[in-house]
């Protein structure tokens, strides 16, 4: 199941996972309505955590023109 | 004025001390000639123009690019008189000018690169495709990476991204940004990726990418690298070297990491596949239900008619049993006590009738 503490990256693995289970020996009816509602959860997720991310850019301190 | 008297070895030194105080540092800019290399230390070549030639020196180590002899160059040296009485340049850094010296300088340099493996593919490392902390040195005072951040911001979110500003040309641009390379790969833990970027110049400007010592510094880079240096149709040593080329700083950008844009489309595309493959699924054991049941009804219909069959079979041989059918072939049924004088009654098909017995025997 979807949690907030997974990065990006995780849930996209998860979402893949997902969808291939879906096409794979296990598939089972009684638990892929659970599994596509967790699909589209993840989706959503995904979405809401990648427009709300932003970058951290810091230019650091040290001095390279040899002189520190 | 007394006339000053100079030992030999004071006149050189009080010279050396003159040209020292009065030229620390020329630039002279003239023609290689008589080029050479002794022991694989020491290079010593004359630099001309139509009226004047004049001797340089230098250690192997500061020979940034390779150099011909009928190469255009500027050499930045001290100028010294030998105790030999030779007059010197000391060679501190040299570099091709001119269009035809600089594409002869990066021919030569590509060439004994290329003879070492630099480019070859099978050194390439793959960057992540979605990296967390990365390394960049550029000028942070360019318009290259103004651009650079704001696809980055566009394109993707949630990255550590750090800076080191150094020169992006002119004669301590390679070493500065030898040294931040340097500074990002003897860091505890290692950026990802190593991205060093600049804008579009003239080929004088983007010679810079062209230094020797930097293509090394790149191309021994425990992170790896992507470099993004001038337009599309520029090509430099440096990106050579480097894992990943990207044609322009923009497009480093977009190299560097995948847009969300694409990815949260991606993510809804794969949410959707998985209501399709539910459907289908429901579909197919709709299907199979359906096929099942079908079957059941088909193999209860197969009985009904059998068992209607054997009834109505069961129904002729009834039939045949009826009296009536009897009476109809033209026997008649009797009903009575048959002794004689007694009153019997006899049923045939069509009538009932009443009679006495006169005789009853025994057949």
């Amino acid at each position: 199941m979807p949690e907030k503490n997974k990065s990006v990256q995780q849930k996209l693995t998860e979402l893949s996972e997902l969808v291939e289970w879906f096409q794979g020996a296990d598939f089972k009816l009684e638990t892929a309505v659970d599994k596509f509602q967790s699909a589209e959860k993840l989706a959503a997720e995904i979405e809401k955590d990648l427009t709300e991310l932003k970058n951290e850019i810091s230019v650091v301190k040290k001095h390279f023109d040899g002189n520190g | 004025m007394d006339e000053i008297l100079f030992s030999v070895s004071d006149f050189v030194a009080v010279t050396n001390q003159t040209l020292e105080y009065a030229y620390p540092t020329v630039s002279v800019v003239g023609e290689v000639a008589e080029y050479r290399i002794s022991q694989g230390k020491w290079v010593s070549f004359k630099l001309k123009d139509a009226g004047a030639v004049v001797n340089c020196f230098a250690g192997v180590y500061q020979m940034r690019t390779p150099l011909e002899d009928g190469m255009k160059v500027i050499v930045v040296a001290q100028p010294r008189l030998n105790p030999k009485g030779y007059f010197n340049l000391n060679v501190k850094a040299v570099k091709p000018v001119g269009e035809g010296s600089i594409k002869k300088g990066f021919e030569l340099l590509k060439a004994k690169l290329a003879a070492e493996g630099l480019f070859a593919p099978e050194r390439k490392r793959t960057l992540p495709r979605v990296p967390r902390h990365v390394a960049v040195v550029t000028s942070t005072e360019s318009a290259a990476y103004a651009d650079f951040c704001r696809i980055v911001n566009e394109r993707w979110g949630g990255l550590k991204i750090d800076v080191a500003h150094t020169q992006v040309q002119g004669m301590p641009a390679p070493d500065q940004m030898i040294r931040a390379i340097e500074y990002f790969n003897g860091l505890d833990t290692l950026p990802e990726v190593l991205v060093i970027i600049r804008g579009g110049g003239s080929a004088e400007d983007l010679a810079t990418f062209n230094d020797e010592p930097l293509a090394r510094a790149i191309a021994s880079s425990r992170i790896p690298t992507l470099v993004g240096v001038g337009h599309e149709v520029d090509h430099t040593l440096a990106d050579m070297v480097a894992d990943a080329r990207a044609a322009t700083p923009t497009h480093a950008a977009e190299t560097l990491v995948p847009d969300r844009g694409e990815i949260i489309r991606s993510a809804h595309v794969q949410a959707q596949s998985a209501s399709n493959l539910l459907v289908q699924a429901i579909d197919h054991y709709s299907q199979q239900t359906r096929q099942s049941l079908e079957g059941a009804f088909r193999r209860i219909q197969e009985r009904l008619d059998a068992t209607f069959d054997r009834l109505s079979v069961l129904r002729g041989v009834v039939s045949q049993l009826n009296p009536e059918h009897v009476l109809r072939r033209g026997y008649a049924l009797v009903r009575g006590d048959i002794k004689p004088g007694k009153v019997i009654e006899i049923e045939t098909y069509k009538n009932i009738i009443t009679a006495e017995v006169q005789d009853a025997r025994e057949k």
